[in-house]
C-alpha cells in the first residue's frame, strides 16, 4: 500500500517536472508572398506573385534601372529596345536559356560584357558601374523569376539539393 | 516492545527508504534533464548535426560553442541572444531557401550583424532564450518581431534620407507627404509645405454649390467590387488627395453652402479680344482646333484624360496636375480663362506654369475644355440645392472648423489649424498596451492596429475624425512601413550620432533667371542641384552638356522630342527674351567641374580620328544597340543625329570617360575606353549634324526618372 503511494508520488513529480519542458508551438506559417522582402509579378502570369529575398529584391531594383531596356518586352519608359537588337537578347526570365548557364558565367558576362565572352558586343560590360555584389543580386533575381523555374545545382544525393 | 521495534529497521522500512531515495534522486535528475532539453540547446545540437551533413563542416563549426551566444553592444542597448539558435547568420555557404531555419545565412546587407545586433532592425526580445518569448509579444515583453514585409521600416528609423535599397519605405514616405497626412498629424521627417489642399478663399468663383456637394460626398473615389479605385469613373492607381469624410446630408448641404459663397478676392475677369471671339465662335473647327492646341502644348504631361481604346478606358497623361476628363462640367468658364492666364493669381503656390497665351489660343483651348471635356451626368445625383440660406452658411462655417478642414485648406476668416490629429512622430515605437483597439477583434499589436486604422478609422474608434482612404494593398503596406519607421528621437546617445538626416535641398535663384524659372516652374519636372522633380532630365549641369544656341532653340520650340513619349516638355510659347535669359544662365552657371572645355580642342580632330570613331561606334562597341544615328539604332539612349549641334565636345569626352561622374545613376555603363578611343568617338559624334530645323535632335523627355541618364 505504502509502496504504491510512493510510486504515485514519484510519477506525479516526474510528470510535473517534464511538463515544464513542453515545446512551444511554432508561429503559424506565414504566407511566403506576405513574408517576402519584395515581390515580382510572374512575367508570364501577372496574377502570380513571386516572393523575393533581400538580395533578389536588390537585383530587381538594379534590373529595372540597367537591364530592363533590352532584357524585357516592356519598360517603364514604354517600348522595349529588345526587338531592335540582333541577335535578340534573352528575356531575363527565360529559364530555357539562362537556367543552363552557371552563376559564374553570368557574373562574367555582366562584368566583362558580351564581346569578352565571345557573345554579341551589344551587351556592354557593367563591371565599372555595378559592384560584384550588385551583379550577384541581379543573377539571384534572374534565378528567382526564371520560367521554367531554376533548379540550383546540388550535390547528388544531398538532402538539401532539391528543396 | 515499542521502543525496540522503533530502533530496529525492518526490511519493510529499508525498502521504503530505498524507494524514496531513488524517487528523490529521480526528482533531482529532472532539473539537469530539463536543462538538457532546453529549446535553445536543441537548436544548438541541431546545428551540429546539420553542419555534419554539409561539405564545409569544419568551417561551420569553427566558432561553435555549446552555450548561449550573445551580441552585446552597451551603447545601443543591444543584448541579443538570437545567434544562439540562428547560428549560421554569418556563414556565407548557408544562403538560400534550401537551408532550414534557424540556420540560414542572413542576406548580405550593408550592416554587419556583429556590429548592430538583430533587434535593432527585427525588433523582438533580444535577451529571451525561448522561441515564443523572443519572437512574439507577451505580457512582460511587448515588442514582437517585425514581419519581414515591413522590415524596411527599420532602415528608415535611422536613415531619414531616402535609400535606393528600400523602395517600399520611399513609396510610403512619398504617400504620407502627397496625401497631406502632415496636415493633421505631426510626422517625423515630413515637413509642412506652403500649401496642402487648395486655398478655398475664392472657391465660389470656381465651382458651383452642386459640384462642391458631390465632391464632398464622394471625392472622386469609388472602390468597385474588385477593390479597384475609380476616380471620376476611371480606374487609377493613385489615391486622390482629398479623402472621404463621412458627412451627413445636412452637413453636406451646410458645407457646400458655406463654400459656395467664398468669393472674397475674385480674379479679375479677362475679356478675350472681341475680334478673336467673332472670328472663331462660328467656326465648326473651334473645339477640334482647341484640342489640337491642348495636345501641342503638352498639357498631358501634367494632366491626364480618360481615353477609350479597344473597349478599355484608361487615364493617359501625367499626375502632377488634376485629371481633366470632366473638368468642363466642374469649373465656371470665366474662372477657367482667368486661371489659365494667371494661375498664381488664384492659388499662390500652385505648380501650374504661367504660359504666354495669345488670345486666340486661350479662346480655342477654353472652348475645347468647356465643350468637350464634359459629362452632363456628372451632377446627375445631386439634389437641387438652391440658394444657400444664412443658417446653412453658419452651420457650414462651424463644420469647416470642427471637421478640421482648415488643417489643409486656407479660407478667409478661419485661422489655420495645426496638429488637429494625434502626433504620430513616434508612433512606430508604440507598444500594444498604448493603443486603443476599441471593439475590434484584430490581433493586439501595432502592425495590425495601423493597418486597421488606415483602412477604416472607425474600426478601432467609432468616433474617429480621420477621413476614409482607399488603399491598394501595396500602398497600405508602404504607408504602414513609413509609419513604423517613425520611432521618435533615438533612445541612446550612440544611436543619435548614427542617424542619417534628411538633406533638404533648395534652389531658388534670383534675378532675371529666377523670375523666368519661377514663372515656368522649371523645378516641377527638372532637378537643379538636387532640388526639383524627377520627371525630366536633371539640368544641374545643362550648361556643360548643351550648346547655348541649341538650348535657346529648344526652349522656343520643344517639339523636338522622342515621338514615342507621352510626357514631354510643354510648349510654353516662350518669348525670345525668356529663352535667351534661360540659355545664358544655364551656359554661365549650370556647369559641371567634370567637363572642362579648355581641355578639348575641336580643331585637333582629324578625319582619321572621325573614321576611327565611326568604326569604334559601329563595330567594336556597337553603340547602335542603344543610340540611333540616321534611321537605325536603339532608343535606350538619346538619338545622336544632331549631336554636333547639341552637345559640347568637353561634355562628350567627360561622359565617355565616366557617365556616372556627370549624372549619378546614368544607365550608360562606364566603359574601358582608352584616351585615343574617347577622342576618336568625340570627333565622330561632333560631325553629326542635321541641317536647318533641329528635328529628331535629341530625346529630351523621359517618362521616368530611371531613363534620365541615358535620356540625355
Amino acid at each position: 500500500m505504502m509502496r504504491r503511494s510512493f510510486m504515485s508520488l514519484f510519477l506525479v513529480l516526474a510528470i510535473t517536472g517534464i511538463s515544464g519542458c513542453r515545446k512551444h508551438s511554432d508561429a503559424p506559417k506565414a504566407d511566403p508572398v506576405r513574408a517576402a522582402y519584395d515581390v515580382e509579378a510572374d512575367w508570364s502570369d501577372a496574377q502570380h506573385a513571386i516572393p523575393l529575398s533581400y538580395r533578389e529584391a536588390q537585383g530587381k531594383r538594379i534590373f529595372y534601372q540597367q537591364c530592363v531596356w533590352c532584357h524585357a518586352d516592356s519598360t517603364p519608359a514604354g517600348p522595349s529596345n529588345r526587338s531592335n537588337l540582333t541577335p535578340m537578347p534573352p528575356l531575363l526570365n527565360d529559364g530555357a536559356i539562362l537556367n543552363a548557364e552557371s552563376d559564374e558565367y553570368m557574373q562574367n558576362i555582366v562584368t566583362l560584357g558580351g564581346s569578352a565572352m565571345g557573345k554579341s558586343a551589344m551587351m556592354p560590360p557593367y563591371g565599372r558601374v555595378l559592384t560584384p555584389e550588385e551583379i550577384r543580386s541581379v543573377i539571384a533575381f534572374t534565378r528567382a523569376i526564371a520560367q521554367p523555374p531554376y533548379q540550383p545545382p546540388g550535390r547528388p544525393g544531398s538532402q538539401y539539393a532539391n528543396k | 516492545m515499542q521502543a525496540e521495534s522503533m530502533g530496529k529497521l525492518t526490511p519493510r522500512v529499508r525498502l521504503m527508504f530505498a524507494v524514496s531515495s531513488i524517487a528523490l534522486l529521480a526528482v533531482l535528475a529532472i532539473s539537469p534533464f530539463k536543462d538538457f532539453v532546453r529549446e535553445w540547446k536543441q537548436y544548438k545540437r541541431g546545428y551540429v548535426r546539420f553542419a555534419q551533413t554539409r561539405p564545409d563542416t569544419k568551417k561551420l563549426l569553427a566558432d561553435y560553442n555549446p552555450s548561449i551566444d550573445q551580441i552585446w553592444i552597451p551603447g545601443m542597448n543591444v543584448v541579443d541572444r538570437c545567434t544562439t539558435c540562428h547560428q549560421g547568420v554569418t556563414q556565407t555557404s548557408l544562403g538560400g531557401s534550401s537551408v532550414p531555419q534557424p540556420y540560414r545565412e542572413h542576406p548580405p546587407i550593408p550592416h554587419n550583424v556583429r556590429d548592430w545586433g538583430c533587434t535593432m532592425c527585427h525588433r523582438g526580445q533580444g535577451p529571451a532564450t525561448e522561441v515564443a518569448e523572443a519572437h512574439e509579444s507577451t505580457l512582460a515583453w511587448e515588442q514582437p518581431v517585425l514581419p519581414t514585409q515591413f522590415i524596411q521600416a527599420s532602415c528608415g528609423t535611422c536613415h531619414q534620407e531616402n535609400l535606393a535599397e528600400t523602395p517600399q519605405l520611399t513609396r510610403g514616405r512619398k504617400l504620407l507627404a502627397e496625401l497631406n497626412c502632415q496636415g493633421c498629424h505631426k510626422l517625423q521627417g515630413v515637413s509642412r509645405p506652403a500649401m496642402l489642399g487648395p486655398d478655398l478663399t475664392n472657391v465660389g468663383t470656381k465651382v458651383t454649390r452642386e459640384w462642391i456637394y458631390k465632391w464632398l460626398k464622394e471625392p472622386r473615389t469609388i472602390v468597385d467590387k474588385d477593390g479597384n479605385t475609380i476616380v471620376n469613373g476611371y480606374e487609377t492607381e493613385d489615391e486622390p488627395r482629398m479623402p472621404k469624410f463621412r458627412l451627413t446630408e445636412n452637413e453636406l448641404r451646410a458645407l457646400s453652402a458655406y463654400l459656395s459663397v467664398q468669393k472674397a478676392k475674385p480674379l479679375p475677369a479677362y475679356k478675350i479680344d472681341a475680334r478673336v471671339v467673332a472670328a472663331w465662335s462660328k467656326n465648326p473647327e473651334l473645339a477640334s482646333q482647341g484640342e489640337l492646341r491642348f495636345r501641342q502644348m503638352f498639357c498631358s504631361t501634367c494632366h491626364s484624360l480618360a481615353v477609350t481604346r479597344a473597349g478599355e478606358t484608361k487615364l493617359i497623361g501625367g499626375d502632377i496636375g488634376p485629371e481633366l476628363t470632366k473638368v468642363g462640367s466642374k469649373v465656371k468658364p470665366e474662372w477657367l480663362t482667368a486661371w489659365l492666364r494667371d494661375p498664381q493669381g488664384y492659388l499662390a503656390h500652385t505648380r501650374m506654369p504661367r504660359y504666354g497665351w495669345s488670345d486666340e489660343d486661350l479662346f480655342k483651348v477654353t472652348q475645347y475644355i468647356t465643350t468637350k471635356l464634359t459629362d452632363s451626368d456628372l451632377l446627375g445625383n445631386v439634389p437641387q440645392l438652391g440658394e444657400p440660406s444664412e443658417q446653412e452658411i453658419q452651420l457650414g462655417h462651424r463644420l469647416f472648423v470642427e471637421k478640421g478642414c482648415a488643417s489643409c485648406h486656407a479660407i478667409e476668416g478661419v485661422a489655420p489649424q495645426k496638429d488637429f490629429g494625434p502626433d504620430l512622430s513616434a508612433v512606430g515605437g508604440k507598444n500594444a498596451s498604448e493603443l486603443e483597439f476599441g471593439k475590434s477583434n484584430i490581433p493586439r499589436h501595432l502592425v495590425s492596429y495601423l493597418q486597421a486604422k488606415l483602412q477604416d478609422p472607425t474600426s478601432v474608434n467609432a468616433a474617429a475624425r480621420m477621413p476614409q482612404y482607399n488603399w491598394v494593398p501595396a500602398d497600405l503596406d508602404a504607408v504602414t512601413v513609413a509609419l513604423l519607421s517613425m520611432k521618435g528621437p533615438p533612445q541612446t546617445s550612440a544611436l543619435q550620432n548614427l542617424v542619417v538626416p534628411k538633406k533638404e535641398k533648395e534652389f531658388h535663384p534670383t534675378g532675371a533667371f529666377g523670375e523666368v524659372y519661377e514663372r515656368y516652374k522649371c523645378y516641377t519636372c527638372h532637378k537643379f542641384d538636387g532640388y526639383g522633380g524627377d520627371l525630366a532630365p536633371d539640368l544641374s549641369f545643362e550648361g556643360s552638356r548643351a550648346q547655348r544656341q541649341w538650348i535657346a532653340d529648344f526652349l522656343k520650340n520643344p517639339q523636338t522630342l522622342r515621338p514615342t513619349l507621352v510626357l514631354r516638355m510643354p510648349q510654353f510659347n516662350m518669348s525670345e527674351k525668356d529663352a535667351a535669359t534661360l540659355a545664358d544662365y544655364m551656359t554661365m552657371v549650370l556647369q559641371s567641374p567634370q567637363a572642362d572645355p579648355s581641355k578639348v580642342d575641336v580643331k585637333q580632330f582629324t578625319p582619321a580620328m572621325v573614321a576611327l570613331g565611326k568604326q569604334l561606334y559601329e563595330v567594336k562597341y556597337q553603340c547602335q544597340s542603344c543610340h540611333t544615328i540616321g534611321g537605325s539604332g536603339g532608343y535606350v539612349g538619346p538619338n545622336l543625329n544632331n549631336a554636333g549641334n547639341w552637345l559640347t565636345p568637353a561634355w562628350v569626352e567627360a561622359w565617355l570617360k565616366n557617365p556616372q561622374a556627370l549624372v549619378p545613376g546614368a544607365i550608360e555603363p562606364r566603359r574601358n575606353f582608352t584616351d585615343a578611343e574617347v577622342q576618336a568617338l568625340t570627333a565622330y559624334l561632333m560631325t553629326l549634324r542635321t541641317s536647318g530645323k533641329p528635328q529628331k535632335s535629341a530625346s529630351h523627355g523621359s517618362s521616368s526618372s530611371a531613363v534620365q541618364g541615358a535620356g540625355r
